[in-house]
């Protein structure tokens, strides 16, 4: 039955309910559903999906109430972690050097690799990202308000 | 047979060294990019455009078409391997390719069998394209914003059959992609929708850093839990290439749906603003419909095989309107136009008339182009499976890295790396919960063609619904329609009638 | 740690290279402007499009006549937010690097942006003026109507009809077409596509009765007697192939017209010294050959070069014209 703690199984369904009443409510009054004459206008298709939306997702709601509890490790979230700070790392020291700084501080002191596994990676990644996606394909990345400020 | 031998004289000029090393070369760079996550083929032949300024048109358009077209394959590399789809039609390639490669530990069958049916798949588009491209590229022209509509509406029953275990939540995503999709700049009035005052969303949610997040990205929040089981590869086995090889009996179980996919594929790469997109997500949805020896989505090779026979044809399908017409079937196509411009040549529906030489040499080097890219790509396939014996612990970071960069690389702003982080989050979340984020996809991609189609439908017709019906086209596609929607009612309320009179004796 | 440092050493030595790109002269602050790094120029349409075409023949020009001391142009396409992110960035580029970036910008840009957002023209440094595209109306294969007369004559006997085109200033044009004929937007309707080739598809499948394009992308279907050139939004008829069609004053109406110029602008930082430099090379782009055989002539435009302060009063204007259209 009811289990102790409300999980992601409810809020996720909760939350596409609001998305749901929040598209078709924006969708019917804001953008307008039909005009006699030229027929749909933009918040026509919304407002219909919004509505689906909002019923399937009340159905769902009730059936994850039987669904078991699934609770996501602490660790699955590390690399969401690690690509917020590689965003804000971006500003301030560029995309090059947050990346492969991430990529250092993982595998040598998270994973505790080698120095050698390391460097082995450290190249690998370096090919990849600077030399196909930056120079061949010149993909300009951020440099950063240091790299500005010095140059 | 003026067009097979109007093909000969394109295959005499594409026979020459220089213009057989610049399609050796395309199908090169075509199959790194595409093997690379958010550098679709449009970027890449953008790229290179002015690389083959050098060149005469013919020896340029030779090297582009062989491009754009090793570009379907290398998409399905890092679908297959990394479970991040190099471009959007590879999104169906994971579906199936990644667990075949990971669960079912067979890398190098996936592999072979991607790109086999890719080439059956492309062999399949060009011979159509050869004969019938103009007819094609007419009977597309038939297909206006009510035959659209009805045709999407059959394609859009296709998401019933992804939609998994359960039904409620498969709907509830295919809800949540359409929504998502209709973000942005309404195409019909130019005016913003659902922006929320934000600058960004005012250009919509961009559809490659999307894929990333949801498939990618919430594949390596995932891959953390694998990492602390004993294992610490994704594969411990030795891979050798005599394991790798696909057997007779694979080779027999792909060929149906690849050559199945092939004619789908052309039909729907000729199609106006479709695309190869499309192209592989109807391709898979069919499948559903026949006998597969594994289930789909566990990793079946009839799976791989529907989608990317389906995406290959359709690029080649796209050609049709190209060259009969002028017009570009998707951005690739515009930008080749474009590129002929760049070279005095005029584009448009006299191209066929004036440029015959031209054409045909297009139309060859596409043939010699899919044989290329085949073998460049069987030779490789026993090198890269060995990426998969990498050990998760240094996968993370890498992956984690490629979809960073990936994701900006395909808005060029930090904007796709939200995108992909926010997607990646919830994809996670919603795959913890038992939903499975493909009808999504599939909805985020059709549902924008069928709201403007349907619109357009309606501003032609006035506000009736009579568009349905008035033409012959659509009023077949709406049979077929109610057809399929209605086959598993009546089925079900046979069975429960069945089951009644039972119950009675 | 030794070994740490090594490897330290090493990322260094591999990472340095990237920012050696950036070549670090200071600008002469005496005398004339004279590029002396690479220039980003901006366009806010994908690849292939009418801005890129534009776009990519100047950067051509430019390259082959070495205007720009041999610096490297990049275009770099931000179509985000329907060109609105680009935008943004372009027009809040400070420093030294405004000297450095250009921006691709035409009346179909103008139009959605001040409707859409808070920017303005004034946002920006106009570099110059380039070019004018103006509309015609076009007839499929097999039409309904012979002429823009029967269409009017249709109309007034109670046919509603259909008319494709782009965005931008395509729904400009069809804005100011009804206004004049006195028809509501029931009586000859606008579809609006994504681009002019989706619009040109859907009048050669006979989906529309009535298609609005730029003659650039429309001339080859009129070569191919796939579409027929009925009406000229222009004060004047097209030459060429797109000849046959009369103006409105031809028939009794206003002369209608909305002329999609083509122009670039800069960051409203770039200083004033650049700003002059870029006008003056745009100038010698469009008093080159090729820029007039293969661009002007093969596209159909009408040439007409401003420089940076005939243009500041011209789109000033234009902007002051059409905010007071749409009531804002």
């Amino acid at each position: 039955m009811f289990k102790e703690k409300i999980g992601t199984k409810t809020i996720l369904p909760l939350g596409t309910t609001i998305l749901g009443i929040i598209f078709s409510v924006i969708g019917f009054f804001k953008y307008g559903f039909w005009d006699e004459n030229i027929g749909t206008l933009p918040g026509f298709f919304p407002t219909i999906i919004g509505l689906l939306l909002t019923g399937i997702s009340i159905l769902a709601l009730f059936q994850s109430i039987n669904d078991e509890k699934n609770s996501s490790r602490k660790e699955n979230w590390y690399p969401v972690l690690a690509v917020i700070l590689i965003i804000i790392g971006n500003f301030i020291f560029g995309m090059y050097i947050s990346l492969f700084a991430f990529l250092i501080y993982w595998v040598r002191f998270y994973e505790k690799c080698s120095w050698k596994e390391t460097i082995v990676i450290f190249t690998i990644m370096f090919v990849i990202v600077v030399g196909a996606f930056g120079a061949w394909l010149n993909i300009n990345f951020p440099k950063g308000l240091i790299y500005n400020l010095l140059f | 047979m003026q067009n097979l031998e109007l093909l000969f004289t394109g295959f005499v000029t594409v026979f020459s060294v220089q213009n057989v090393l610049v399609t050796m070369l395309g199908a090169v760079l075509g199959l790194l990019i595409g093997a690379m996550p958010g550098i679709g083929s449009l970027a890449g032949v953008a790229l290179l455009l002015p690389l083959t300024y050098k060149f005469n048109p013919t020896t340029a358009i030779i090297m582009l078409g062989a491009l754009y077209y090793s570009n379907m394959y290398g998409g399905s590399f890092s679908a297959i391997l990394l479970n991040i789809p190099g471009d959007s039609p590879a999104v169906m390639t994971a579906i199936d390719g990644y667990p075949m490669a990971t669960k079912r530990k067979r890398p190098g069958q996936a592999l072979y069998t991607s790109n086999i049916s890719s080439f059956t798949g492309g062999l399949i588009g060009i011979c159509i394209l050869t004969f019938m491209g103009p007819a094609l590229a007419e009977l597309g022209l038939k297909f206006g914003p009510a035959e659209m509509t009805s045709l999407l509406l059959v394609a859009m029953t296709s998401i019933g059959w992804l939609v998994g275990s359960n039904p409620t939540k498969g709907v509830v995503l295919t809800a949540v992609g359409i929504l998502i999709a209709s973000m942005g700049m309404d195409t019909l009035t130019g005016s913003p929708r659902f922006d929320f005052g934000s600058m960004y969303l005012l250009g919509g949610v961009p559809f490659i850093p999307f894929v990333i997040g949801t498939v990618g990205f919430a594949q390596v929040m995932k891959l953390v839990d694998e990492k602390d089981k004993k294992s610490n590869n994704i594969i411990n086995e030795k891979l050798t290439i005599k394991g790798s090889m696909i057997s007779l009996h694979e080779l027999k179980r792909l060929l149906p749906p690849a050559i199945r996919s092939g004619f789908l594929g052309t039909f729907v790469g000729v199609l106006p603003g479709a695309g190869a997109t499309t192209g592989a997500f109807l391709g898979y949805a069919t499948q559903k419909a026949f006998k597969s020896e594994e289930p789909l989505g566990t990793g079946a090779i009839e799976g791989i095989a529907a989608c990317e026979s389906a995406n290959n044809a359709a690029a080649a399908g796209s050609f049709a309107p190209l060259l009969a017409l002028g017009i570009p079937g998707s951005g690739t196509g515009a930008v080749l136009l474009g590129g002929l411009m760049m070279w005095g040549l005029n584009p448009g529906p006299l191209l066929f008339t004036n440029q015959p030489e031209f054409c045909w040499s297009l139309i060859a080097s596409l043939f010699l182009a899919n044989i290329i890219t085949l073998f460049i790509a069987l030779g490789i396939i026993p090198f890269l499976v060995r990426i998969l014996t990498v050990p998760i612990k240094l996968m993370i970071p890498a992956i984690t890295m490629v979809c960073i960069v990936g994701s900006y690389s395909s808005t060029n702003s930090l904007y796709g790396v939200v995108v992909m982080l926010i997607s990646g989050v919830f994809g996670f979340l919603f795959e913890k919960n038992g939903y499975s984020t493909a009808p999504m996809l599939l909805s985020f991609v059709l549902a924008p063609l069928l709201e403007s189609n349907m619109r357009k439908a309606f501003i032609i017709s006035h506000g009736s619904l009579d568009f349905f019906v008035k033409s012959p086209i659509s009023l077949v596609l709406v049979i077929l329609l109610i057809l399929i929607i209605s086959t598993p009612i009546i089925r079900g309320s046979l069975k429960i009638v069945k089951n009644k009179k039972q119950n009675k004796k | 740690m030794k070994k740490l440092i090594l490897a330290m050493l090493m990322a260094s030595v591999l990472v340095s290279p990237i920012f050696a790109n950036g070549e670090n002269e200071k600008q002469n602050v005496e005398g004339p402007f004279v590029p002396q790094q690479s220039i980003e120029w901006y366009c806010t349409s994908s690849p292939g499009g009418g801005s890129d075409i534009f776009t990519r023949t100047i950067i051509d020009i430019i390259n082959e006549e070495n205007l720009a001391n041999g610096q490297n142009i990049v275009i770099q396409y931000k179509t985000d937010g329907a060109g609105e992110i680009g935008r943004n960035l372009v027009s809040n580029t400070k420093g030294e690097k405004a000297d450095y970036t250009l921006l691709t910008f035409n009346s179909g840009d103008l139009m959605p942006m001040v409707k859409n957002t808070n920017k303005r023209f004034e946002d920006f440094q106009p570099i110059s003026h380039m070019a004018v595209d103006k509309h015609l109306l076009f007839v499929g294969e097999n039409p309904k109507y012979n002429s823009f007369e029967e269409v009017i004559e249709g109309i007034k006997a109670g046919d509603q009809i259909v008319l494709g085109g782009s965005k931008g200033d395509d729904i400009a044009c069809y804005n100011a077409l009804i206004e004049e004929l006195g028809f509501d937007n029931t009586q000859l309707s606008f579809i609006s596509h994504d681009g002019s080739g989706a619009a040109i598809t859907a009048m050669l499948g006979g989906h529309v009765d009535l298609l609005i394009s730029k003659p650039a992308a429309a001339s080859q279907y009129v070569e191919a007697g796939r579409i027929k050139p009925v009406l000229a939004l222009s004060t004047s008829r097209f030459p060429g192939n797109l000849n046959s069609a009369p103006t409105l004053s031809e028939l009794g109406y206003n002369d209608v017209e909305s002329p999609n110029w083509r122009s670039v602008v800069a960051p409203a930082a770039m200083s004033e010294k650049a700003a002059q430099f870029w006008s003056d090379v745009l100038k010698k782009v469009s008093e080159s050959d090729k820029w007039k055989n293969d661009y002007i002539n093969v596209k159909k435009l009408v040439p007409d070069y401003m420089d940076k302060n005939e243009f500041k009063e011209y789109g000033e204007k234009f902007q002051m014209n059409y905010l007071k259209s749409i009531g804002k």
